[in-house]
């Protein structure tokens, strides 16, 4: 514990005549600005902007976007309505009702009938990826989603159940160790 | 229990008055509980704060708890602390729901201002002798006291009328001594540089204010009534969207006080990734800060400059974490994943890049007579007068006094880190200015230690009863399964009792008060936000300075309205 | 120009067209921040991503000068009258897009404060998911909207069409 911790006086002095006067500090700070500039207009790959829609930040395979329940080799959904997921979200967003599977196996008991997530309440915290017991649901990097009402938001099963092949997919959040 | 300072090694029952019959008990978390009736509250407050051996000059928070079972059901807890000493406080005043008044506390110390009148507006508690007791975060036509364990978190009011709150002085004409009429305008809360939701009302004498009045609330989004309905973990979402300009911090902070009260550690990997994420995120704040208060001044340029830093740090937080302002990174216990394998190299890239645009601002800025002339001697605050208004952060160390929780109460490792702490002496808006540029240089530094020593390991602690199990085991293993469902469902226990811990926020001691009654969601998270102190004081600094003036003072607070209003 | 049936000439589909194309590429939007999307507007307006290539050039705080209000961040019911008497001010043609999901439905806030969904208050053209949702989803949802202007489809599009049945 320090009651005098070691310090750094950032005053700053009067200002001298030459910057009061102002003429000086113009041209210091038009080099700057003319430094940015000529350096985009000239070096084109330096240029911060990204030109959104043909070119597309690439983001990394952790981020968390819009949902996908993966399924099994057979094509069947891996959830098995196990409500864990419904039950950590903080935004009470996702909705489970469960129904028995009639080629149940001990492993894979229940399926669900209606999984719904609210797509406008999801915060995209990622809770529920880290509760799946399976790896049902996980996260793609589509974070492109524009609705026009609110009823479109709601996404159902067929809507999140994986489209192909996982390792083609643009794989978002998912459990990592 | 014994007051040591430089003076004497008396016992804390001699220094106050009747403390022969005052209940007095060390908490777990430093504090020293003086559980107190209100008759003999204000001469607790003035001993605490008068007498050279225990000297509190810092009144960090008040706050109410509801207990509807005891007797007595509100609380009203002062949190004190005493940074010449570095002793800290905690006083408690139990009062009954039918004779709710307690003494207001801004006679001793004027940062109970607002506090107090949040703990009206919350609970019904009435202060006597305060100012200006009203509803200062729900609107005019909400009825009852939210934060109360019988109300229903989702019952809402409806307000129709957008000007309700109108003070008295607006309405009522005056004329000056040369007989005009002075002017009354409305700043805010839809205007460019009120940083969205913050109110102003001023009464002008041609330009210049003789008289103001804030209104916030206008985010209030009922972060403490919502943590007490989700569990402990699912309250770290809600944690990032306070200061949302540095969003691990808060995370971190939450996460700290957490793993105090269940007495848990972060491994060390942990701690030190933690450390780079929250000085980044706090050159991050600092350039959103700086960015907008120069807007609002004109310098457009600026702006652009300071976001690419911003968005750098944003890559690296995303690929971190996966989101990119609202991290959700920290947990209880650690962080939720290990950071990517490329970690270091995006830090080294990180430091290498951001200090460019930091001087470049600096070549811009800082000796430009046009932005000296706008913000030196503009909205000035001594030192004292701050402390006595509760500041905290680069804002108190702008006017002098050099306290810092990193080098006061250090956490997380940070005494062991080289750095220094920028401290200003002319209280003004160029201050605050500069202490923060200062401030950002010294976290890269800090940064720039923190990724020699990181070490390797895990990032979340294997006490399962606070952690996740590892994905792996729960795929395979029976037992981790049953851990993962008991947290998931049941949500981690932390042992009944009650804590304040404080971390260096962005812009200032960030504290959470955490009270838990031995379940899986906490019975009561108090936030102690360091603008809420800062921005109570603002009214008072506008006063003798002109509008344009006003703008240039809110932008160099800081005043982030996530953490203003929770 | 309008056919006995009621129904557009090609004149005046023509015109619409030109009007929509018109409208779309010069928005001016009315950032309504509040709270942590007002930081990722931020971030979209700036050079990294930039509106402006699409017409935003003017990011106007004056609802008189704006036709695009995008509500960003949490609506909470102290504010609501004034998001209210903002719209009000805005001269048609006029849009809103919800940023966020506090916008859109009041998020993980299911509160006593909160507006559970700005389109209590105002009618909303799109709805931008995500908390907050990243630059290159608002600028999708700006383009989106941007589309419903060409083809008509947004709401004051409809009131037009709906006023212009009635007085025919």
């Amino acid at each position: 514990m320090t009651r005098n911790p070691s310090t750094v006086n950032v005053d700053q002095p009067e200002s001298s005549l030459a910057d009061r006067s102002h003429l000086l500090p113009i041209f210091n700070g038009l080099a700057v600005t003319l430094r940015h500039f000529l350096r985009n207009l000239f070096g084109q790959r330096d240029v911060a902007t990204i030109q959104y829609p043909e070119v597309k930040r690439q983001y990394s395979e952790r981020l968390r976007g819009r949902h996908i329940l993966t399924t099994k080799d057979d094509g069947s959904l891996r959830c098995v309505a196990c409500y864990m997921c419904e039950t950590v979200c903080p935004a009470d967003c996702i909705h489970i009702v469960a129904e028995e599977d009639p080629n149940a196996t001990v492993e894979w008991e229940k399926k669900p009938l209606v999984f719904e997530i609210d797509l406008l309440r999801c915060v995209f915290c990622g809770y529920c990826v880290d509760a799946c017991p399976k790896q049902a649901l996980i996260m793609s990097r589509e974070h492109e989603m524009a609705f026009t009402t609110r009823a479109e938001a709601v996404v159902g099963i067929e809507q999140l159940r994986q489209k192909g092949p996982i390792e083609e997919q643009d794989l978002g959040y998912r459990p990592y160790y | 229990m014994t007051v040591s300072s430089a003076n004497t090694e008396l016992p804390l029952r001699d220094l106050l008055p009747g403390g022969a019959d005052l209940k007095i008990e060390e908490a777990s978390d430093g504090h020293a509980v003086i559980t107190v009736d209100r008759t003999r509250l204000l001469g607790v407050l003035e001993a605490l704060r008068d007498r050279p051996e225990l000297k509190c000059n810092l009144l960090a928070d008040v706050c109410g708890v509801d207990y509807p079972d005891r007797e007595d059901r509100f609380e009203v807890v002062y949190h004190l602390a005493s940074l010449e000493h570095l002793h800290r406080f905690r006083v408690k005043v139990p009062v009954a729901e039918g004779d709710a008044v307690v003494p207001s506390a801004y006679g001793v110390y004027k940062a109970a201002d607002w506090f107090e009148r949040e703990a009206y507006d919350m609970f019904g508690i009435r202060f006597e002798g305060h100012p200006n007791l009203k509803r200062i975060l729900t609107h005019d036509a909400f009825q009852g006291h939210p934060l109360r364990k019988d109300y229903d978190p989702g019952q809402r009011w409806f307000l129709t009328d957008a000007e309700t709150m109108v003070p008295e002085w607006a309405t009522a004409t005056s004329e000056d001594d040369d007989q005009f009429e002075t002017q009354v305008l409305n700043l805010g809360p839809s205007h460019p540089a009120t940083h969205g939701t913050l109110r102003t009302v001023v009464r002008l004498d041609g330009e210049v204010i003789t008289r103001a009045e804030c209104e916030i609330g206008y985010l209030h989004r009922c972060f403490e009534k919502m943590s007490e309905t989700h569990g402990w973990q699912q309250v770290i979402p809600y944690t990032d969207r306070l200061n949302y300009c540095s969003s691990m911090m808060n995370g971190v902070g939450y996460a700290l006080a957490a793993e105090h009260m269940l007495g848990v550690e972060a491994p060390p990997r942990a701690q030190v990734v933690r450390v780079i994420l929250s000085e980044l995120s706090r050159v991050m704040d600092h350039c959103v800060c700086l960015g907008a208060n120069l807007v609002d001044l004109g310098a457009l340029t600026n702006f652009w400059y300071f976001f690419q830093p911003r968005e750098e740090i944003y890559g690296l937080l995303e690929a971190c974490a996966g989101g990119r302002l609202t991290v959700s990174y920290a947990r209880i216990g650690g962080l939720a994943h290990d950071v990517p394998a490329d970690f270091v190299e995006r830090v080294r890239f990180l430091l290498g890049y951001i200090p460019k645009f930091i001087d470049d601002v600096d070549k811009l800025v800082t000796r430009n007579r046009i932005f000296r002339d706008r913000t030196e001697g503009v909205g000035v605050i001594s030192g004292e007068e701050a402390l006595a208004w509760g500041w905290t952060g680069p804002c108190l160390r702008a006017s002098g006094v050099p306290y810092d929780v990193r080098r006061a109460w250090p956490y997380m490792g940070y005494q062991d880190y080289d750095f220094e702490v920028p401290v200003a002496t002319t209280g003004d808006t160029y201050a605050r200015y500069l202490v923060r540029m200062e401030e950002m240089r010294q976290s890269l530094r800090i940064v720039e230690q923190a990724l020699e020593r990181l070490p390797d390991g895990p990032v979340i602690t294997d006490n399962h009863h606070v952690a996740l199990p590892p994905k792996s085991k729960v795929y395979s293993e029976m037992e981790s399964l049953i851990w993962h469902f008991k947290l998931i469902y049941e949500g981690i226990k932390i042992p009944a009792g009650d804590g304040y811990f404080f971390t260096e926020g962005a812009n200032g001691e960030l504290g959470y008060y955490l009270v838990s009654d031995g379940g899986g969601k906490p019975y009561r998270i108090k936030v102690r936000p360091p603008c809420f102190a800062v921005f109570q004081t603002y009214p008072h600094m506008l006063v003798g300075h002109m509008v344009a003036d006003s703008i240039a003072i809110m932008g160099s607070l800081n005043i982030i309205a996530g953490e203003l209003d929770r | 120009m309008r056919q006995p049936d009621g129904s557009s000439s090609v004149l005046t589909t023509k015109v619409d067209a030109m009007l929509g194309w018109v409208r779309k590429n010069s928005l001016w939007p009315l950032p309504f921040g509040t709270a942590c999307c007002a930081i990722e507007f931020m971030s979209v307006v700036s050079a990294h991503y930039d509106l402006a290539r699409f017409g935003a050039e003017v990011v106007r705080f004056s609802p008189r000068q704006s036709d695009l209000m995008i509500v960003a961040g949490t609506i909470t019911d102290k504010m609501a009258p004034v998001v209210k008497k903002i719209y009000g001010q805005m001269a048609e043609p006029k849009y809103v897009i919800s940023m966020g999901a506090c916008a859109c439905t009041g998020g993980f806030y299911r509160a006593y404060h909160v507006v559970q969904g700005v389109d209590e208050l105002v009618p909303v053209d799109v709805y931008v998911p995500g908390c907050p949702p990243t630059p290159e989803a608002l600028m999708h949802g700006v383009l989106k909207l941007q589309d419903m202007i060409q083809r008509g489809e947004t709401h004051y599009d409809r009131l037009k069409r709906e006023h212009r049945a009635s007085t025919a």
